[in-house]
């Protein structure tokens, strides 16, 4: 083991282990070659030590074609069992890791896999190497009485049987709630985590201290619609993007309005933080993935959709932009549609963006641009 | 030492390794064989033999649709969320192509009604998925709204229906599909009240239910574990509960028999209709209507006293 991972192991906490992984989807690096990974299946967050297996030598990888097809037979399977779920690219050295799912439901397996800079792909071995794990679960508090009441509908199995004081009943207690993760980055020594619950509909976006202490805080979240500034509501956060050295964060909500709001708002207490609505990007259209990235020393973003075609914005332009509480033509603050088409995911290093894109037959290529040319 | 590669991309091959053993080569994969996957062993670049993984025998019966929520008849044309329980666990990602909603007369597709949520909504044991209507066709203001309209249509009859295009944990088609009627009226945006339920003291000395009904259908999940009873202590109060078909009502039977003291009806604030209202704010607030203000609350109680 190398001094240098000896180091980062005692600085966040890190153990050596096996950890048990049962799916992977959103990913974002830490500090130091740590890579944060959110497993929805074990509703925990893993920290893991990836610095020894990203490929030695700087630079970000050239263009990579036939990922899906070069992931299948890395992977032992064929292309429509690769389940791409999100790239993250370590900044500073510009490694890319994917989070892939290999087939589905029980047989799924999680793998994470660096791309190196001819192009070549190869997995991170997990069953031995420094580790941190957080549950994430919404699981009610032992001592909460909700315990004692549990419904067991038809078509359920019946649970356990329970004997108080002479008097069998039939209960269940395992809880059905989950907090699904769908997006997170980590901003000087927090990792913000965005999640949507599978019962009530509301935004939250959770502050974890990294190295995790057991603590996360848990901020909800409001946004003002953009129409004649009448409407309120919450919305689960789709994606999101620090910016501004990580004093504000660009989001995109799954009704679609792109909101910003900052940092120093997510203080954790009762009272909802607000976001000022400062684009909406239409009907019918998913989020899927937002990075930053610098060209001629201004900082700009871009947001990935299902529909809607690759949005650029600059963020001095952000800044300057008013809430949107009137109706206008564009909606928003000025934005540049990019040809690129069939992005999925994005990730920045620096001057070059790095895009996992999706032809129209269904393969998949890893594409790197210099930010010059966005 | 051959290479095992599969598909067009020899410069790739599959991770593993080989080892010789009792004079055999064996070729041990890192992540395992897929069933249903053909692989080919290359020696020297050139094919040597392929060989197909065959598929486990099925065990136990196929999976089916235990339940699909709302059951009340109908939903309002704000509806926001329905659920999709399982007989056993199922695998992710099938929802896109699985689940329909269909206007009843004519047969037309809803299209784009649903949120296409990546990763989906499931509980922990894969058995129920949370499906959401596109909320940006439902909120008041917003551009799908204004465009597109909502995901229903008021005064017509629609069909949900799951198909046998979803697979279970293990990869196999459910055994039958599900589908359920919704007559759709108008929407519903104003707070859940506790104040306008009806609630119906049992006996005490008893064991028979206190009896709770809703003044509009309730959302499935958070019923399960919004609502609680406190004794005249402030301490919960174990038993059972059942919601009745269609949502609009709550029995709660306790362990031991009904103290004659005043009880209380608890309900998390987090609690929605099936439009997604809950005890602290409509889902849409319009900022111009106080009586639509959010409240600043955790809990509501009703209190009751069990019959002499």
């Amino acid at each position: 083991m190398s001094g240098t991972q000896t180091t980062t192991m005692s600085r966040y906490g890190l153990e050596h282990g096996s950890p048990d992984l049962r799916s992977v989807g959103a990913i974002a690096f830490g500090p130091e070659g740590v890579l944060f990974a959110a497993d929805n299946v074990a509703a925990t967050i893993f920290a893991f030590d990836v610095s020894s297996a990203l490929p030695a030598g700087a630079g970000v990888p050239g263009d990579v074609d036939g990922l899906d097809a070069r992931l299948a037979t890395l992977l032992g399977c064929a292309p429509e069992d690769v389940h791409v779920r999100d790239l993250a690219v370590e900044p500073g050295s510009g490694a890319v890791v994917l989070s892939i799912l290999r087939g589905e439901g029980a047989a799924a397996v999680p793998v994470l896999v660096t791309v190196g800079a001819d192009g070549e792909l190869a997995d991170v071995a997990l069953d031995d190497l420094p580790f941190a794990a957080l549950p994430i679960a919404d699981a009610p508090a032992e001592d909460d009485e909700r315990l004692d009441v549990r419904v067991v509908a038809p078509g359920e199995p019946e649970g356990e049987t329970m004997e108080i004081r002479g008097i069998t009943l039939r209960v269940t207690r395992e809880p059905l709630r989950t907090t699904t993760v769908t997006d997170m980055s980590y901003v000087d020594g927090t990792l913000l985590v965005a999640g949507a619950s599978n019962e009530e509909f509301a935004s939250s976006l959770r502050r974890i201290p990294f190295p995790f202490d057991g603590t996360t805080e848990t901020t909800p979240l409001e946004i003002f619609h953009v129409s004649h500034g009448k409407y309120e509501t919450h919305s689960p956060i789709r994606t999101f993007v620090p910016y501004g050295a990580g004093g504000s964060i660009l989001a995109s909500y799954t009704c679609t309005p792109v909101v910003q709001f900052p940092l120093a708002a997510l203080t954790g207490d009762a009272t909802a933080a607000r976001g000022r609505t400062v684009a909406e990007l239409g009907p019918m259209n998913t989020p899927l993935d937002m990075t930053s990235y610098t060209r001629d020393g201004a900082e700009h973003l871009l947001v990935a959709n299902s529909r809607h075609p690759l949005l650029k914005l600059a963020v001095s332009d952000l800044e300057a932009q008013e809430g949107l509480t009137e109706p206008q033509q564009p909606v928003g603050a000025p934005r540049e549609e990019l040809p690129h088409a069939g992005v999925l995911l994005v990730g920045g290093a620096g001057e070059q963006v790095l895009m996992v894109q999706r032809a129209d037959d269904g393969a998949l290529s890893l594409r790197s641009y210099a930010a010059d040319a966005l | 030492m051959p290479t095992a590669a599969l598909g067009r991309h020899g410069g790739q091959a599959a991770a593993g390794r080989f080892a010789v053993h009792d004079g055999d080569t064996w070729f041990l994969p890192r992540f395992g064989f897929v069933a249903g996957t053909s692989y080919t062993l290359l020696i020297d670049d050139a094919p040597a033999g392929t060989i197909v993984c065959p598929a486990p025998p099925a065990s136990g019966p196929p999976a089916v649709v235990a339940g699909l929520h709302p059951t009340a008849g109908r939903v309002p044309v704000n509806l926001l969320r329905v659920y999709v329980t399982f007989s056993r666990p199922m695998g992710e990602g099938r929802a896109r192509s699985a689940v329909t909603l269909r206007d009843a007369g004519t047969g037309d597709v809803l299209r784009g009604a649903f949120l296409d949520m990546d990763p989906e909504l499931w509980d922990p044991e894969r058995r129920r998925l949370t499906l959401l209507l596109d909320p940006g066709r439902i909120k008041r203001g917003l551009a799908g709204h204004e465009r597109a309209g909502y995901p229903l249509v008021e005064g017509r009859t629609v069909v949900l229906e799951v198909s046998t295009a979803w697979r279970d944990a293990d990869g196999r088609p459910l055994g039958a599909g599900a589908q359920r009627r919704y007559v759709v009226g108008p929407p519903v945006r104003r707070r859940i009240d506790p104040a306008a339920w009806a609630v119906g003291a049992p006996a005490a000395g008893t064991r028979e239910p206190l009896t709770v009904g809703f003044d509009r259908p309730l959302d499935r999940g958070l019923l399960e574990h919004a609502l609680s009873v406190r004794d005249a202590a402030g301490d919960p109060v174990g038993g059972v509960a059942a919601i009745d078909d269609g949502e609009a009502a709550w029995r709660f039977t306790p362990a031991r028999p009904w103290a004659a003291a005043e009880h209380r009806l608890a309900a998390k604030a987090l609690l929605e209709d099936l439009a997604g209202n809950s005890l602290r704010r409509v889902f849409d607030r319009d900022l111009t209507r106080a009586a639509d203000d959010p409240l600043d609350l955790d809990e509501v109680q009703r209190p009751f006293t069990p019959r002499r």
